[in-house]
């Protein structure tokens, strides 16, 4: 196919001769046999997994669903916080042409039910006791389900009850049905088309209930067969997992790229440990999402305040060195020697251990996306030499739809679309998106699929701008716009990520719709913010009043100020208040990859924000 | 909170076991006449905490006072007469002086020597069985006897505040709420201001006024008692109350969210 040129429906995508994932994922598990799939910890130590193990467990799973009576097309919900076992549930749903379905570990019972039922799921898996207790709440208002499959036995062991059993049994029935049927699995595999459904991604849903994305095999080789294209992938590549499955962006990565380009994924222990197993695998590729990058940043800050004065200027000096080259490098210009050679300098003596401590330094692209992130913290990245790479994408692009490549990066902007994917400008302002990637539909929601999807294009809800070099720049949401009593349109994300970008704060959410200035409702950054109190003796007792200290208040004041500098008069937040409540992903504020949902945080701190308009 | 100006106060103190960071930014305040309890478990740093009030630990960070006084880092002889009483961990009475030998010790420190037989009589009044066994080697009594012995012998200083390290560490659940009664009724009768540290959260809570909760050296939850008893994370973690289960038993706790 001509370079760059766009891809229409009919024509085939294909990866090494692969049109679907279950082709893609017979011939990966055979070409590479033997070699690491997968690793993971179990008791501190790290156990490694083969391809082969990845076939042959994952086709026990699905003759065990097949023995089950799980017909092509039904669906299947995985309840499970990331695992390997996840994968096997996933590409044996897959290879037998069933859909599968991830559902969060933070979500509700009440939540759970919801989305087995939108989806019409018939077979549940779930990871163990705790989410099991979830489905016992629910299984009343969940009348499709016929199976629910537990992983884990521990706390269960004297538990029976109709319908559930356990991941055993389902591989002794596996066991036994590929004895009578041998090689069913494989011949299943083969009658996947392009055009089928292979997973629904459901959307975090800020407004109204969650809706089921359906993605295809094709848009899964699409995004792969494009991915190739500009992103440099090799089959030796470590990668780490730790955001949740069930959301598009590590489910492209951890389960699709792996396949695409045979790489090793490894599985953290828990979000807690992640930056010590980050350490550990020094991945060569790492993609997250800003509040990750963020958080590494603040630790690293943390450190320099802690370190010597000669440890301070050396780190200060190198910070320089870096971000004086990422200035050439970012105009576009040859690097000078001198700054070149400063660079390396302080390279050699502190940027290539600070790499180190922070487990990248064999990284050579880094990702941040699902949430818009501040240039400066890309720029300071790309100082320490980590190449922080923004892109941009949906649920409905399959993923991706524009990325920045390390030898073309603009920073600022989410890059240029993805190979064979086109990206206009409304007359509204909203991106529009056509490709093989763009999903098929929501599921069972043919009004909400035809308002989105209108003569090819996508209908993002995001609003941006292309520049002159042809890269996308977002600047919010459609239904973010805040429009002032004074009639000026406001996109609050830019000002919330130049807030995010303080290691004090973590989140924030503009309010102002309507109103007659613009206010802020600011989540602290727990442990940065403790830091801060403790080295200026300010006494707190719990979060609550940590945020109630005067002096912290002051210092979030501060930060305020110096973000509101930037920003012309009515731009500016006139008034801030902190949110005093330990938020966690189980609330209904944050999404689960840790994000405020603005509706949410609109009606549960109501009187918070009308304390801002009050007088 | 709307409480008497504290007797006792701490500010951001941070203690050390050599490089082990044990309290990591703790602030409390005691409040003249109340008691305030700090829960956690193992480790979590109470003892600590206790013993860097008292003298017994230095904090590297951050301020003890005293009734206005700065006394963090001073030696324990000179905290206990500025009015600091440590009841600590265990009683650890002097097992080979009698009872009355003991509650003299602790009014070792005292100037006003004649009102010590008033006081001798106070203790006893609360703690009769002491008074009968007045003349008996201190350890041969059992581990309630000397639990009260270590609480006479901590009042008979005639503190400003009393610290109270696990006052039911190993008795059985009937002497615990007898001593508890009377760790009560010293607060409402002689308005003694104490600062218990407690693994029992049910008993602490109920004879408490004000309660922290202290994991891993640092403070997660504040709040007057009543409103902690309610609390479902400590309902959950520190009373034992696991909540309705879909199967009659549950293995998996929830996640602290400390509000």
């Amino acid at each position: 196919m001509p370079d760059g040129a766009f891809i229409s429906d009919d024509m085939p995508v294909t990866l090494e001769g692969c049109a679907t994932v279950g082709e893609l994922f017979l011939h990966r598990c055979r070409e590479k046999g033997d070699a690491v799939a997968h690793r993971d910890k179990d008791m501190g130590i790290w156990k490694s997994f083969t391809w082969r193990d990845y076939f042959d467990n994952s086709k026990l799973v699905a003759q065990g669903l097949m023995e089950l009576g799980v017909q092509r097309g039904e669906v299947v919900s995985i309840l499970s916080e990331d695992r390997r076992e996840w994968l096997y549930y996933d590409m044996a749903v897959m290879g037998i042409g069933a859909i599968a379905s991830g559902v969060y570990t933070t979500d509700s019972a009440k939540q759970l039910a919801y989305l087995v039922n939108d989806s019409g799921s018939t077979v549940l898996f779930v990871e163990n006791d705790e989410q099991l207790d979830k489905y016992l709440e629910v299984k009343d208002d969940m009348p499709g389900l016929r199976h629910v499959i537990v992983f884990d036995r521990d706390g269960l062991r004297d538990f029976s009850e109709d319908k559930v059993i356990f991941y055993d049994d389902l591989i002794a029935k596996g066991e036994a049905a590929e004895k009578a049927h041998p090689k069913r699995f494989e011949a299943e595999l083969e009658k996947a088309q392009p055009e089928d459904t292979i997973t629904l991604i459901y959307t975090s849903g800020t407004t109204g209930p969650p809706k089921g994305a359906m993605i295809s095999h094709r848009n899964v080789m699409f995004q792969l067969s494009a991915g190739m294209e500009v992103l440099e992938s090799f089959a030796g590549d470590e990668q780490l997992c730790f955001l949740p499955l069930c959301h598009i962006y590590e489910r492209l990565i951890t389960v699709y790229v792996q396949l695409g380009v045979g790489s090793t994924v490894n599985f953290a222990e828990s979000v807690e440990t992640v930056f010590d197993n980050l350490r550990e695998v020094s991945p060569h590729t790492f993609a997250c999402v800003p509040r990750v990058w963020e958080k590494i940043y603040s630790s690293v800050q943390i450190l320099r305040s802690e370190a010597t004065g000669v440890g301070r200027w050396s780190m200060d000096q190198a910070i320089a060195a870096g971000i004086a080259k990422v200035k050439y490098k970012e105009k576009g210009e040859v690097v000078p020697a001198g700054v070149m050679a400063r660079f390396k300098m302080w390279d050699a003596l502190v940027l290539r251990n600070l790499r180190r401590m922070l487990g990248m330094d064999r990284m050579r692209r880094a990702g941040s996306g699902a949430a818009p992130v501040s240039p400066e913290l890309l720029r300071w990245f790309a100082a320490i030499g980590v190449p922080l790479l923004e892109g941009y994408g949906a649920t409905e692009t399959s993923g991706v739809a524009s990325i920045n490549t390390s030898d073309d990066n603009n920073i600022g902007t989410v890059g240029k679309p993805m190979p064979h994917t086109e990206i206009k400008i409304a007359d509204s302002g909203e991106i529009l998106i056509k490709g093989g990637n763009v999903f098929k539909g929501y599921w069972n929601m043919p009004e909400k699929t035809s308002e989105t999807i209108q003569d090819g294009w996508l209908y993002t809800g995001d609003v941006g701008r292309i520049g002159n070099d042809g890269a996308l720049t977002i600047t919010g949401r459609i239904k973010d716009i805040i429009i002032t009593a004074g009639g000026k349109n406001i996109t609050p994300a830019e000002l919330e990520s130049r807030l995010k970008f303080s290691p004090y704060i973590s989140d924030a959410v503009i309010i102002g719709d309507k109103r007659k200035y613009l206010s802020c409702l600011i989540m602290i950054d727990q442990e940065n913010v403790e830091k801060y109190a403790q080295t200026k003796a300010i006494p707190f007792s719990d979060y609550a009043s940590l945020c109630r200290a005067p002096q912290i208040v002051e210092l979030i004041g501060t930060e305020v100020d110096a973000v509101n500098k930037d920003f012309a008069q009515v731009e500016q937040i006139k008034k801030f208040r902190l949110i005093d409540i330990l938020l966690t992903a189980e609330d209904d504020e944050l999404t689960p990859t840790m994000k405020l949902k603005r509706s949410f945080v609109e009606t549960k701190h109501k009187p918070l924000i009308d304390s801002m308009y009050g007088e | 909170m709307n409480a008497p100006a504290p007797v006792l106060s701490m500010k951001n103190i941070e203690t050390f076991y050599g490089p082990i960071m044990a309290i990591r930014g703790v602030s409390i305040e005691v409040p003249k006449g109340q008691i305030v309890t700090i829960l956690g478990a193992n480790g979590a740093g109470k003892t600590t905490l206790m013993k860097t009030v008292s003298g017994v630990m230095d904090p590297e960070k951050g301020q003890v006072v005293l009734e206005g006084q700065e006394i963090q880092g001073k030696d324990p002889d000179h905290i206990v007469r500025a009015g600091v009483a440590h009841v600590p961990e265990g009683r650890e009475v002097f097992p080979f002086l009698t009872v009355h030998e003991n509650l003299m010790m602790g009014a070792y420190t005292r100037k006003d020597r004649e009102n010590i037989a008033d006081d001798i009589d106070m203790v006893f009044e609360y703690f009769p069985i002491l008074k009968e066994r007045r003349d008996q080697q201190a350890g041969t009594m059992s581990g309630g006897q000397q639990q009260m012995l270590a609480i006479g012998r901590g009042l008979m200083a005639k503190p400003k505040v009393m610290l109270l390290d696990e006052p039911s560490l190993g008795l059985s659940p009937l002497l615990v709420q007898e001593i508890f009664a009377i760790i009560k009724r010293l607060n409402a009768e002689q308005s003694v201001t104490m600062m218990l540290v407690e693994q029992n959260a049910n008993v602490a809570l109920k004879a408490a006024h004000y309660g922290y909760v202290l994991e891993i050296g640092r403070i997660v939850m504040a709040g007057e008692a009543k409103q902690l008893l309610a609390s479902q994370d400590i309902q959950e973690f520190y009373l034992g109350q696991t909540g309705e289960s879909q199967r009659g038993q549950k293995r998996w706790k929830r996640k602290k969210t400390w509000r």
